[in-house]
C-alpha cells in the first residue's frame, strides 16, 4: 500500500526507534497545527486556556508514533469489523438495514472528570426515581404544586392504568440514561433525560469490541475503565429484582423492523437473556410464560425495548400487536419485574426540566450537581411571555414528546428561521397553548477531535451515559454513547441525520484491576435456557430455505451445464432438459420453460426478483429469516448468509457465469452447513434447523426421483438424477453398468447409508423428533413422530424393485404431511399460525 | 325516576374461539345525579375466571376469561338507576371561557375529576388546528362557556349528519369532519376535540337513552344502543356539565351515565382479545324502561 497521507510527516530514511519517535512527535505537532478550535465553542482536545488536555496529548502522542499506513490499514479493519458483524441500525421508515458509522477515535475523558459526572448523573436518576414513586404514589408534589398538574397530564406516557400500582421489583428505574454535553462555561450539562427503555447500551458494547482491537496496544497502556463490570452488575441486578432464584429473563423487542433490533439481539446474547416478542408471550394465572417447544415456561423480568403504550392492548394502546395482552394485570399481580416500569417514559417530558433543581432540594435535601439546558416551559404565564419577548433566542421544542405541535420533523424549531408567516403561526400557538412548548437556551456542544482525511477536526458530538439501579446504588457505565455530528452545527445531532458513532474511554492514571469472578457457586449447566416456538420456526424455516436453495441451483447448475454439452440437441438431451426446466416452475424459480433457449431459464431461475422461487429469493428469505435469529446464529454464520446473498444478487456476464455463480453459491451453502454441523450446540435449536434441513431434502429428493426415475425415464434422466442428487460417483463405485433405473431408486430413495438419500432423511428426523420434549401429557405417541415413524418403516420396508411412479408420489405426500405436522405441533403461534384478535365494533 | 336498563351484547364467529380474554365495564356509574340501585351481569359461555376492579376513571371493570371453545358469546347486563339530576338552563349564566380555560392550570391533582386531564390530546382524539378553529367559532373573547358550548353543540347537530353506515369506531376524527357526518361517538369525539383545542377540558361519556320518549316529545337519536356524549368542566362552581351534540340537548335525566374517560377508548363497554377467528359479528341491543 502506498503512502496515502501525510506528505512531508512519510516515513524518513532512518527508522529507528528515536527517529519514529520524532515522526510521530512532528505529526503530532501539524496536528496539533492544523486543529481550529471552532470560535467560542469549548473543545475537548484543547482546554478553554489554549492548553491540550493530559489526557489527549498521552493518547494522540501514542497515535502518532503510528505510521501513517499503519493507521489506515486499522481504520480500515475496524471498518471491515463493522460491515462484517453487520453492526446496523435502521433510519426511521426505512427496511434495509444500514451499517453503523463509526467514528475511529474514541472520546476521551479524565477519570478525575468522569467521577464528577457519574456523581451527578447518580444524583439524577435517584431523584427522578424518586419523582416516579410519587407520581404514581401518593401523588403528594403534584397536591403540594411543586410538580404543575399539567406538566404531568400532558404526556402520553402518563399511564393511568399504572396509577397507584406498586412496580413489582419494587423500583421504576432499572436502567437510564441521560444525553450530556460540556458548556460554553467548561461543565457537564443535562441535555435530556431518558427513562423509558433507553438504547445505546449495547452499540456502546459494539464500538468499544472494534476500537479496543484496533488500538490494542494502546487501549492496555491507557488504562481505560472496562465496560463488562457495568454489564454484570445490571445483569445481577435485574436477576435480585424477581421473586425467585435463577429467573428467567427476557429482552422484549419490537421485532427485526424495529431500528435498534441489532443492538436488541446484541444485548440479549452478551447478558444471556432470551430475545422475546410480544407474540411469544402468553399471560396466565397472574404470571407472564414464553412460548417454548417444549411448552409454555414462566418469565420473571422483562427487559423491555417495547414503549409503554404498546404494552398491553387490552389496557393500553389497543391498536398494538407488540405487546402482550393482560400484561398490566400481571404487574397488578405481582406477576412478573418489568425494566423499566410502565410509565417511567413520562419523565422524559421536556415540560418537567424546569422543576427539578427544587424538586431535588426538597427530595434529596441537596442541590443539583450538574446543571441542565435552561427550559422555560410555556404553561406558565411568566416562563411563556419570557419566551415570546425573546423568541429568536430560543429553540422551541414540544414539552411532552418528540417534535413541534403543528410543525412537521421531529427536532426543535428555531424561531430565528422560520419565515415570517410560520413565525407568526408558532408565536400564536404558544400564546393560544402554552401548556405544549417549551423554549430551550440555545447551547453550543463542545467539539471532540475526529479522524479526517489523514488530520484531525473538531466536531460536536452528544454524549449518552447509562446507569443502572443496583442493591447497592447506582452504577455508570463507564464509557458510553457518543453521537458526533457531521457539521459543524451542534443541535443537528440526532441518529437520522448523518452523524457517527464513537467509543467513550474513561482514562485513568491508575492501572485498571481485571475484575474476578462474583462470589458464590455457579451450577453448571449444558443447555442454555428454552427455545421460543418462534425462535424455533424461524430455524426450521431457515433449514428449509437453504436446502430448497441448494436443490434449485443444483437444477440450474444440472441446465446451464448441460448446454455445453456438445451432445446437447440429442431427442432425450432436450427431454430431460425440459424435465429440468417444468421442476423450476413448479418451484416458482421461473414462469414459463422454452425450449429454444434453457439456458436464460437458468438465468431467471438464478437471480430473477420477482420470482420467489428464484435461487437469490430464497436466500434473501433464508436471510430475512436469520435476522430474526440474530442472537442465536454465530457473527460467522451470519456472514456467510449476508455476503452469499449480495454476492448472488451481483452481475452475471454469460451463460458460464450463470453455472459458475451455482457453483459457487453451493459452495457457501456448504460452509453454513459445516458452521453449523461444527459450532451449534447440540440443543433444541439446532434440531430444529437440521429438522427444517432434512424434511426439505427429503421432499426434494423424492420429488427428484419422481420427475427422473418415473417408471419410462431413460438413461439421461436418469445419469442427470444422479448428478442432482451429488450420487455420480457412489453409483459408479457400486455398478460397473450405465444408470439402470432399480439401483438408482434403491439409491436415491432407500439406501439410508447414502447421505442425500430419502431413507437417511427420514432416519434423522426420527431421531430428532424422538429427542424433543414431549408436549402432551397423554402419554400417546404425538402425531409429527406417528408420520415419522410410519415413513422410516415404509421406506425401510420397501424394494427398489416394486417402487414405481406411484408409489414415489404416495411416500411424498405423507412426506408434506410430516413437514405440516412438524408446524402445527411445534409452533402452533409461529408466524402462520391463528393470533389473538381484537374483539371490534362498538359494543 | 327509576330505570331498568338491558344491555346485550353478542359476537357471533365464524370458527370456533379457544380463549377469550375481555374487560367489561357494563356498571352504570354511581354519583353525579344518579343512584345505581341494582346491578347484574350474565355471560355465556360462562367464564373460567371473573374478577373486578376501579379502573383510573371509577368505573367498575371486570377482567372475564373464557376457555371453553366456543362459537357464541354472550353479555347480558341488567342496571336500575335512580335518576335525580338538574342541569343549568341552556342560557344560565356562566364564567367566562378564557377564566376557565386558565383556571385549569391550578390543578393540583391528577385524579379523575380533575379538569388537567382532559385539556390534551387522547389515543382517539388528536388536536387538529381545523377543529379547533371551527370551535373558536363559537367562542368568541368574553363569551360565558356555558353559552359557547351550548352553541356549539348545536352547531354540531345542525351541520353534521347522523348516518350509521357512514362511519365505524376506527375512523379517524379528521375524516369525521371533513365529511360533516357520524355518529353519536364520533360528534361526541369532535366536540372534545374543539374544546380541548381552545384549553377547555372536555371528557367523554358513554351511556344509555330512554328508549321512549316521555309524551310529546320526538325519539332521540341513538337510543337502540349504546349512546355518548360530551362532558365539559364548567369552572369550579358550575363543575362537570354534560352536552349531547347528538340531540343537542343538555344532559339531565334522560341520560343514564355509564363510564367517564378521554374518549371512547377508555369507557368502550366490551373490550378484549380472543384466539381463534378473525371473523366475528357484533350484535348490540340496549333497551331502557322508564319503572316509575
Amino acid at each position: 500500500m502506498a503512502e496515502t497521507t501525510g506528505g512531508d510527516l512519510g516515513e524518513g530514511p532512518d527508522d529507528g526507534a528515536a527517529g519514529k519517535a520524532r515522526l510521530g512527535n512532528r505529526r503530532l505537532a501539524q496536528w496539533s497545527r492544523d486543529y481550529v478550535r471552532l470560535p467560542g465553542i469549548p473543545d475537548e482536545f484543547i482546554a478553554a486556556d489554549g492548553a491540550p488536555r493530559p489526557v489527549w496529548t498521552r493518547f494522540l502522542e501514542a497515535f502518532a508514533a503510528l505510521s501513517p499506513v499503519d493507521i489506515e490499514r486499522r481504520f480500515g479493519a475496524a471498518d471491515r469489523h463493522m460491515r462484517e458483524a453487520g453492526v446496523s441500525y435502521r433510519a426511521p421508515g426505512e427496511s434495509a438495514d444500514q451499517q453503523w458509522p463509526l467514528s475511529h477515535l474514541p472520546l476521551l475523558i479524565d477519570e478525575a472528570e468522569w467521577q464528577q459526572l457519574s456523581a451527578g448523573i447518580a444524583q439524577r436518576a435517584q431523584l427522578l426515581e424518586l419523582v416516579l414513586r410519587d407520581l404514581y404514589g401518593e401523588g403528594r408534589l403534584v397536591a403540594d404544586g411543586a410538580i404543575p398538574a399539567a406538566a404531568i397530564a400532558g404526556s402520553s406516557e402518563y399511564l393511568r392504568p399504572v396509577c397507584g400500582l406498586k412496580p413489582p421489583g419494587g423500583r421504576y428505574l432499572n436502567l437510564y440514561a441521560a444525553d450530556v454535553g460540556r458548556g460554553p462555561d467548561g461543565r457537564w450539562w443535562a441535555l435530556g433525560d431518558r427513562t423509558q427503555a433507553p438504547s445505546g447500551t449495547g452499540y456502546a458494547l459494539e464500538n468499544r469490541l472494534v476500537l479496543s482491537r484496533v488500538f490494542a496496544s494502546l487501549y492496555k497502556s491507557m488504562n481505560v475503565e472496562r465496560l463488562a463490570p457495568f454489564f454484570e452488575a445490571f445483569r445481577e441486578a435485574l436477576r435480585a429484582s424477581a421473586d425467585r432464584d435463577e429467573p428467567r429473563i427476557g429482552v422484549l423487542t419490537p421485532g427485526a423492523f424495529s431500528e435498534t433490533y441489532f443492538e436488541h439481539a446484541t444485548l440479549a446474547r452478551y447478558l444471556g437473556f432470551l430475545l422475546v416478542e410480544g407474540d411469544d408471550l402468553a399471560v396466565s394465572d397472574d404470571r407472564v410464560y414464553i412460548r417454548t417447544v417444549a411448552g409454555l415456561k414462566r418469565v420473571d423480568v422483562l427487559l423491555r425495548r417495547v414503549d409503554s403504550n404498546s404494552l398491553d392492548p387490552l389496557e393500553l394502546d389497543a391498536a398494538s400487536r407488540l405487546g402482550v395482552p393482560g400484561l398490566i394485570d400481571v404487574l397488578r399481580k405481582n406477576g412478573v419485574v418489568v425494566a423499566n416500569m410502565p410509565g417511567s417514559g413520562v419523565l422524559e417530558a421536556r415540560a418537567l426540566l424546569g422543576f427539578l433543581p427544587s424538586l431535588s432540594r426538597r427530595l434529596l435535601g441537596e442541590d443539583l450537581k450538574m446543571p441542565h439546558i435552561a427550559t422555560w416551559w410555556c404553561g406558565q404565564k411568566a416562563a411563556r411571555e419570557e419566551v415570546l419577548s425573546r423568541l429568536d433566542e430560543f429553540a422551541i421544542e414540544g414539552a411532552y414528546g418528540r417534535g413541534v405541535p403543528g410543525f412537521d420533523g421531529r427536532g426543535p424549531v428555531l424561531p430565528g428561521e422560520l419565515s415570517a408567516a410560520e413565525r407568526d403561526r408558532l408565536k400564536a400557538a404558544i400564546t393560544d397553548r402554552g401548556i405544549d412548548f417549551v423554549g430551550q437556551e440555545l447551547v453550543r456542544l463542545s467539539t471532540t477531535p475526529v479522524w479526517d482525511n489523514g488530520g484531525i477536526t473538531p466536531r460536536p458530538f452528544v454524549l449518552r451515559v447509562f446507569a443502572a439501579a443496583t442493591e447497592t446504588g447506582w452504577t455508570i457505565m463507564p464509557g458510553g454513547f457518543c453521537r458526533i455530528a457531521e457539521r459543524p452545527d451542534a443541535r443537528a445531532v440526532s441518529m437520522g441525520d448523518g452523524a457517527r458513532a464513537a467509543d467513550v474511554w474513561v482514562v485513568s492514571d491508575k492501572a485498571v484491576t481485571a475484575r474476578t469472578l462474583l462470589p458464590g457457586t455457579v451450577r453448571i449447566k449444558r443447555i442454555a435456557g428454552v427455545l421460543p416456538s418462534r425462535a424455533a420456526d424461524n430455524l426450521f424455516w431457515l433449514g428449509r430455505y437453504l436446502e430448497r436453495a441448494e436443490a434449485t441451483l443444483r437444477l440450474i447448475r444440472a441446465l446451464g451445464a448441460q448446454q455445453r454439452d456438445p451432445g446437447r440437441g440429442a431427442p432425450n438431451l432436450v427431454q430431460t432438459a425440459e424435465r429440468i426446466q417444468r421442476l423450476l416452475v413448479a418451484w416458482g424459480a421461473v414462469s414459463q420453460t422454452s425450449r429454444t433457449q434453457p439456458s436464460r431459464v437458468a438465468a431467471e431461475a438464478l437471480q430473477a426478483e420477482a420470482k420467489f422461487g428464484s435461487a437469490l429469493s430464497l436466500l434473501r428469505t433464508a436471510q430475512r429469516t436469520a435476522s430474526s435469529l440474530r442472537e442465536r446464529l454465530s457473527p460467522d454464520a451470519w456472514q456467510v448468509i449476508t455476503e452469499m446473498t449480495a454476492r448472488l444478487a451481483g452481475e452475471v456476464e454469460d451463460d458460464d457465469g450463470v453455472v459458475s455463480a451455482a457453483e459457487l453459491t453451493l459452495q457457501e451453502l456448504a460452509s453454513f452447513a459445516g458452521l453449523a454441523q461444527e459450532n451449534m450446540n447440540r440443543a433444541a435449536g439446532w434440531r430444529f434447523l437440521e429438522m427444517g434441513r432434512r424434511i426439505e431434502r427429503a421432499i426434494n429428493t423424492m420429488r427428484l426421483a419422481r420427475q427422473f426415475a418415473y417408471d419410462e425415464a431413460t438413461g439421461e434422466d436418469l445419469d442427470i438424477l444422479l448428478t442432482l442428487v451429488d450420487c455420480q460417483i457412489t453409483y459408479r463405485s457400486r455398478y460397473l453398468v450405465g444408470p439402470v433405473l432399480a439401483p438408482i431408486r434403491d439409491l436415491v430413495v432407500l439406501d439410508t447409508y447414502n447421505p442425500r438419500s430419502v431413507a437417511f432423511q427420514v432416519e434423522a428426523l426420527n431421531a430428532h423428533i424422538a429427542s424433543l420434549p414431549a408436549l402432551v401429557e397423554s402419554g400417546l405417541i404425538e402425531r409429527p413422530q406417528r408420520l415419522a415413524v410410519a415413513a422410516q418403516s415404509s421406506l425401510t420396508t420397501s424394494e427398489a424393485g416394486r417402487l414405481d411412479t406411484k408409489t414415489l408420489f404416495s411416500l411424498e405426500q405423507d412426506l408434506l404431511n410430516l413437514a405440516d405436522a412438524i408446524g402445527a405441533h411445534y409452533f402452533p403461534h409461529g408466524p402462520n399460525a391463528s393470533r389473538p384478535e381484537k374483539l371490534t365494533g362498538l359494543a | 325516576m327509576i330505570y331498568d336498563v338491558r344491555h346485550v351484547t353478542t359476537y357471533t364467529y365464524e370458527s370456533a374461539v379457544s380463549f377469550a380474554r375481555c374487560a367489561l365495564r357494563l356498571e352504570p356509574h354511581d354519583g353525579d345525579g344518579q343512584q345505581l340501585l341494582s346491578h347484574a351481569i350474565e355471560i355465556r359461555p360462562r367464564p373460567a375466571t371473573r374478577t373486578a376492579r376501579r379502573d383510573f376513571f371509577g368505573t367498575r371493570t371486570e377482567s372475564i376469561i373464557i376457555e371453553v371453545p366456543h362459537r357464541h358469546l354472550r353479555i347480558d347486563s341488567r342496571s336500575r338507576v335512580m335518576m335525580s339530576r338538574r342541569a343549568p338552563g341552556r342560557s344560565a349564566p356562566s364564567p367566562v371561557w378564557e377564566d376557565v380555560r386558565d383556571r385549569v392550570l391550578d390543578a393540583t391533582s391528577l385524579g379523575p375529576a380533575s379538569p388537567i386531564g382532559y385539556v390534551f390530546a387522547s389515543a382517539l382524539v388528536p388536536l387538529l388546528a381545523p377543529v379547533t378553529a371551527y370551535a373558536a367559532a363559537s367562542f368568541s373573547p368574553g363569551t360565558g362557556v356555558l353559552a359557547g358550548a351550548v352553541d356549539l353543540m348545536h352547531r354540531i347537530r345542525t351541520e353534521f349528519r347522523y348516518d350509521p353506515k357512514a362511519t365505524v369506531i376506527s375512523t379517524p376524527l379528521n375524516e369525521v369532519f371533513e365529511k360533516r357526518h357520524g355518529v353519536c361517538q364520533d360528534f361526541a369525539h369532535v366536540m372534545i376535540a374543539g374544546l380541548r383545542g381552545l384549553g377547555l377540558p372536555a371528557a367523554y361519556v358513554s351511556g344509555y337513552l330512554r328508549t321512549v320518549p316521555p309524551p310529546g316529545a320526538r325519539r332521540l337519536e341513538g337510543a337502540d344502543a349504546s349512546h355518548a356524549w360530551v362532558s365539559l368542566w364548567c369552572g369550579s362552581e358550575l363543575g362537570w356539565i354534560g352536552f349531547d351534540p347528538t340531540n343537542d340537548l343538555l344532559v339531565e335525566n334522560d341520560h343514564i351515565i355509564l363510564a367517564v374517560g378521554r374518549d371512547f377508548s377508555d369507557v368502550s363497554p366490551v373490550d378484549g382479545i380472543i384466539v381463534g377467528s378473525p371473523r366475528q359479528k357484533l350484535g348490540v341491543a340496549v333497551d331502557v324502561v322508564l319503572v316509575e
